[in-house]
């Protein structure tokens, strides 16, 4: 059984389709690659997906098995759903170990305050911050450290799908190659991963399957290679070339 | 000499009371992003409940504590009837003023159905007087000036040193973000509202045991915590602390040298001053966070 499935999601705003007709499945412990240009709808289904700040018009989602449409935000993510932002870091005002503390403490809630302390620092040394930086404040960090602490609070909640929002984004390439090597050891945790970006080469790198949205509508999905050969993708990433008049 | 302990005594008293009213308002703001206008009326309605307990044989320590949780669950249900249902609607800072201000008004009168219009008191924290600095003044109002930094202190480490105290600094920064990392965001602007009821509850009870009470008796410290609040900043607990001390210092000079009557006057001036030179407050950062 997949462990996340859409089935003719959508989400309209007024007259704009932003997620039109969606579907898909997501395996368990596959790196799942959403790729598309800027305004296809990609982080729109993110937001639907984690019901943050709304679920979808129509349509079904299911968390392993469970149907997820209309409930919380909250409890979707204790269900084991975890989420990262393009840029932000989740609470700029609070320290990093705090950020990380707030993932291990309510996500998958850890019992004790013992166990909550050790896995946001385990969480934090995975993502390489170490304990020099556990004072910081958030909101001063770099924009890679920001990723990195977004992923680590996501890691400290112990879930079992993550969901990454452009990871890629604003980096420098051997920034880019560090998030790769990551995400790539963060999946070998056991934790399913579902992939937004609209740097092909980066999806290409990492996913096993990939799905390119344009308009809010699914122009292909399957095999990554397969996927960006395919013409229609091909013309939604460079357009058409015109012909001589 | 007594001028001056008589102005530091006074500025301590005061500064206390609007300290736990402040907190309060600052806490909802900080949490919640909205003015609770009914912080007022919990505060008298803490000292009913702790008078009417006394009235039915209760005594005072056993009284007084019950009438800060009965608070909690109000502020609790207060804060479920009139502000929750109105979360992520257009204006709601403006809408949440008049929603407050009606539920705060229908306490309030009813309060005075219930407990009539005669003034009450209830008995102080320790009766006594004593003599300091050549200031007389009653041990209820020394236990007030020791317990209130005390109690301040205790929500600071609840604050700062519980996760539960982490969970509501964090969804007082960023309440999306708050949702996608498990935090029960309604649990925690519950939660809220409930601490910042008891404190304006325990003030009550505080003043109750100092002067006489009426179902009219928040509106005055009310108004003085607003003062505080634009004052000191409501972007943060700290802030509005350090601003209900100075605040109390300036009433009791002013009290001291210019009189009761213009006391009002000059602190409304201190008030519009702040707004025009620094409308953040003196002590307030530019982002809302509890700390």
């Amino acid at each position: 059984m997949a462990l996340l499935e859409l089935d003719d999601v959508s989400k309209a705003f007024g007259s704009l389709k932003a997620v039109d007709g969606v579907s898909f499945k997501v395996e368990a412990g596959e790196i799942f690659g959403i790729a598309g240009p800027n305004g296809s709808g990609k982080s729109t289904l993110f937001n639907i997906i984690t019901g943050i700040p709304f679920g979808p018009d129509r349509g079904q989602i299911r968390f392993d098995g469970l149907a997820i449409n209309g409930k919380s935000g909250h409890a979707i993510a204790r269900l084991g759903l975890a989420r990262t932002f393009q840029r932000e870091t989740s609470f700029d005002g609070l320290t990093v170990f705090e950020n990380a503390l707030i993932g291990a403490s309510y996500g998958k809630q850890e019992k004790t305050a013992v166990a909550a302390r050790d896995a946001a620092a385990e969480a934090l040394e995975f993502v390489g911050l170490g304990s020099a930086s556990f004072g910081r404040l958030a909101g001063e960090l770099s924009v890679f450290e920001r990723k990195c602490l977004m992923l680590a609070t996501a890691i400290a909640m112990k879930p079992r799908m993550l969901l990454l929002d452009e990871p890629a984004s604003s980096l420098t390439k051997p920034e880019i190659e560090t998030s790769i090597g990551l995400i790539r050891r963060t999946a070998e945790r056991g934790i399913t991963i579902l992939l937004i970006e609209h740097v092909l080469t980066f999806l290409m790198s990492l996913s096993q399957h990939l799905l390119v949205l344009n308009n809010g509508r699914v122009l292909a999905a399957g095999d990554p290679a397969g996927v960006i050969a395919d013409p229609r993708v091909i013309e939604a990433y460079l357009g058409t070339r015109r012909s001589a008049a | 000499m007594s001028a001056l302990a008589e102005i530091l005594f006074g500025g301590l008293f005061q500064g206390s009371l609007y300290a736990m009213m402040a907190v309060g308002l600052a806490l909802v703001w900080t949490t919640i992003g909205v003015f609770n206008f009914s912080h007022g009326v919990f505060m008298m309605l803490g000292a009913y409940i702790a008078w009417q307990l006394v009235e039915l044989g209760l005594p005072a320590a056993v009284a007084f504590p019950i009438a800060v949780v009965v608070m909690a669950g109000v502020g609790w249900i207060l804060q479920a009837s009139v502000v929750r249902p109105l979360i992520g609607r257009p204006n709601i800072v403006l809408v949440v003023v008049i929603t407050t201000l009606a539920a705060g008004s229908l306490i309030e009168n009813g309060a005075l159905t219930v407990w009539g219009p005669r003034s009450k008191q209830i008995p102080a924290l320790i009766a006594g007087n004593t003599t300091i600095g050549g200031v007389g003044v009653s041990l209820h109002q020394i236990a007030i000036i020791v317990i209130t930094p005390l109690i301040l202190a205790a929500l600071w480490m609840f604050l700062n040193r519980t996760r539960l105290g982490l969970a509501l600094r964090a969804v007082a920064q960023n309440e999306d973000a708050g949702h996608l990392v498990g935090l029960n965001v309604t649990a925690l602007y519950g939660l809220a509202f409930a601490i910042a009821a008891s404190l304006a509850g325990l003030a009550g009870i505080f003043m109750g045991g100092y002067r006489f009470m009426s179902p009219v008796m928040g509106s005055d410290p009310l108004l003085k915590a607003l003062i505080v609040v634009v004052f000191g900043g409501i972007s943060s607990i700290s802030g509005p602390i350090f601003a209900a001390y100075l605040i109390g210092f300036f009433e009791a000079a002013c009290s001291y040298y210019f009189g009761l009557y213009w006391t009002p006057a000059l602190l409304f001036g201190v008030l519009i001053l702040t707004l025009m030179v620094r409308p953040e407050g003196i002590f307030a950062s530019r982002s809302r966070g509890l700390a």
